[in-house]
């Protein structure tokens, strides 16, 4: 009889680092996709001073800087969002309140992933919010992002696909 | 259009209430989800009740430079293009969730709407001084975008109507309200004489080829022929295209020209006594209107003659863009709404600006001084490169938000118009002496009969 231990598991490396580059590309990609969606310009309103008075004219120092916070919170962009608007098919309840989560929902996302918190998960809420912005783009008929995103469901697809080959993890269930 | 004659428009008790009210509150539906602006279906009383008339491009560009102004309550739009109307509602709601009542027709919207206060006209130009005049008689203030008219007749006819009304009625030269412009007119020409003597002017806007390819559209957004031809279009090319056809517009020289021409104007103080010019269809060669212009403005000023020279190029972008510079003895002063197009010069043998640098009024330019010889200067004929010098700040708003607050402002009764129908009228009649001029071959000269009401 032979006593020696099965064989443990050959961890396949080629494929975990496949799954890593995959899952550090979905992350990054969401995470500051949503970050961005806080980000805006501020033009300096200080008056410019001349001969010693701020000036009446409404000169301002001229100077804008991109800078990030809650108040340049733009979930769909405006030309995207102008267009949604006026489709008939899309309640307007329904775009207010995507408008509202697209960006935290994105870090969110973006961070699990890139964390290793519940990937499946993640990579699925990751696929919907993807699919859920096609059906706009199809309904506005922007061909051109329609496949961008189908780029990004496949890549979301594939990298469930390879799920298994996931390392690295702070929580693998899920 | 139809010719039935609008309803008189009767809301002189909230109008004046407007006059006194405060905005208090509208910024704060700004910039906040739509779904926690839904609640700003109704207008407070003290908010002016805007329309648009056409919702093309110009509305758009309107609209983004207005949505920032509070105190405005967007109700209705109206295009006979059924896409755009549901563009122009769609950018009102997407950024107030308020949703504007839509129409195809403006006789239809200047009856049902009561409670409006005033309208934006961005229509074809031949269409200006029509729904203008209609809009003033149904007792509205009016914002109307430039040129006033594709005729003379039809911008008489504004200011005509915008007197007998009492209404406000701005026209869309919107360089008139712009700091920087309004800045440098007041304190560096007239307070501080910078330029001296100013003997020369030279305008242009140039634009490339591609700039200037015909507009088109899916054709299933258009409206049906015979809705075009009720409303002046002979075809769909014509409503896409109508700054290229003579009964429709004034062709560049008024789409580009009439607000660059306008700052000439406005800032000599006076109108041109003649005016000469030369146009042709030199690559759009199937257009009615010319694709270039050039002309030669010719003006008596206090401090002595001077002329201007102005091109409109929509075939090549050669040349640096668009700007208006005003040459003088002691220095030249280029002013563009874009930054980079603005200057100011010193002539190298006019006194010191130093003065005006430390209090302010100028800045040094941070671009590297030409070399004073590079070896290939004829010494004896050339001058010494002029200095470069800044305007001291810039204009932290999209450049239509300044002339729209002017309106609204006037509207509430808070300040007086900076570009009303009569002066726009004075600043555009000599632009429209160009196109006849250029088909002539001749020198017009611009008398009274020329250039009043």
């Amino acid at each position: 009889m032979n006593d020696t231990p099965p064989p443990a598991a050959k961890i396949d490396l080629g494929s975990t680092f496949s799954f890593w580059v995959l899952r550090l590309w979905l992350g990054a990609r969401a995470l500051i996709t949503g970050i961005e969606k806080y980000s805006g310009t501020r033009s300096s309103s200080e008056a410019v001073t001349i001969d010693g008075a701020p000036n009446t004219y409404g000169l301002t120092a001229a100077q804008s800087d991109k800078v990030y916070g809650l108040e340049f919170y733009h979930g769909v962009p405006e030309a995207l969002s102008q267009r949604f608007a006026s489709e008939p098919l899309i309640p307007g309840f329904s775009l207010s309140l995507f408008d509202k989560v697209l960006g935290p929902a994105l870090i969110l996302l973006g961070l699990m992933l890139l964390l290793g918190i519940a990937t499946r998960l993640s990579l699925l809420g990751m696929g919907l919010v993807y699919v859920a912005l096609t059906v706009g783009l199809i309904l506005i008929r922007q061909d051109a992002g329609v496949a961008w995103l189908g780029v990004h469901v496949a890549l979301v697809a594939m990298a469930l696909n390879h799920v298994s080959h996931n390392r690295l993890a702070i929580l693998k269930k899920w | 259009m139809d010719n039935a004659t609008p309803p008189t428009h009767d809301a002189v008790t909230r109008r004046s209430f407007l006059r006194s009210g405060s905005a208090a509150g509208a910024g704060l539906v700004l910039g906040a989800p739509a779904i926690l602006s839904a609640a700003a279906q109704a207008a407070p009383s003290d908010e002016i009740r805007v329309g648009f008339i056409g919702c093309g491009k110009q509305q758009e560009v309107l609209f983004n430079a207005m949505k920032n102004i509070p105190g405005i309550h967007y109700a209705a739009v109206c295009d006979i293009m059924k896409d755009r109307v549901g563009a122009a509602f769609g950018r009102i709601r997407a950024a107030f969730g308020n949703n504007p009542r839509r129409y195809l027709d403006v006789e239809d919207m200047l009856s049902k709407e009561k409670d409006l206060d005033a309208v934006f006209v961005a229509t074809p130009d031949f269409w200006h001084a029509p729904h203008t005049v209609m809009a003033l008689e149904a007792g509205l203030h009016v914002y109307c975008e430039k040129m006033m008219s594709n005729t003379i007749e039809g911008a008489r006819s504004m200011v005509k109507a915008a007197e007998a009304s009492g209404k406000v009625c701005q026209i869309g030269h919107q360089r008139r309200s712009n700091p920087r412009y309004r800045y440098t007119l007041d304190q560096l020409i007239n307070g501080n004489n910078v330029c001296g003597h100013i003997t020369s002017i030279n305008g242009q806007w140039n634009r490339g080829v591609k700039s200037s390819q015909d507009i088109k559209v899916k054709e299933s957004t258009l409206p049906d022929v015979s809705v075009l031809n009720k409303y002046g279009f002979k075809d769909a090319h014509q409503f896409l295209n109508w700054r290229w056809y003579r009964d429709l517009s004034g062709g560049p020289i008024s789409d580009l020209g009439a607000h660059q021409i306008d700052i000439f104007n406005w800032f000599l103080g006076t109108a041109p006594t003649s005016v000469m010019a030369s146009g042709g269809k030199n690559h759009f060669k199937h257009r009615e209107h010319f694709d270039n212009v050039m002309c030669v403005f010719e003006y008596d000023t206090p401090a002595g003659g001077a002329r201007a020279f102005y091109q409109v190029l929509t075939t090549t972008s050669a040349g640096g863009g668009y700007y208006e510079a005003f040459m003088g003895t002691e220095g030249t002063v280029q002013i563009s709404e874009r930054d980079a197009y603005t200057q100011v010069y010193r002539e190298s043998d006019a006194p010191s600006w130093d003065p005006l640098v430390q209090r302010g009024f100028l800045k040094r330019s941070s671009a590297p001084a030409p070399a004073a010889t590079d070896g290939n200067v004829i010494a004896a004929y050339a001058s010494a490169a002029p200095e470069a010098y800044e305007l001291p700040g810039a204009l932290s708003k999209p450049p239509h938000q300044p002339h729209i607050e002017n309106f609204f402002s006037a509207v509430r009764g808070e300040a007086s118009l900076n570009c009303d129908a009569r002066h726009a009228f004075e600043s555009e009649a000599p632009i429209y002496w160009v196109n006849p001029a250029a088909q002539a071959g001749q020198t017009i000269q611009l008398t009274a009969e020329h250039l009043n009401v």
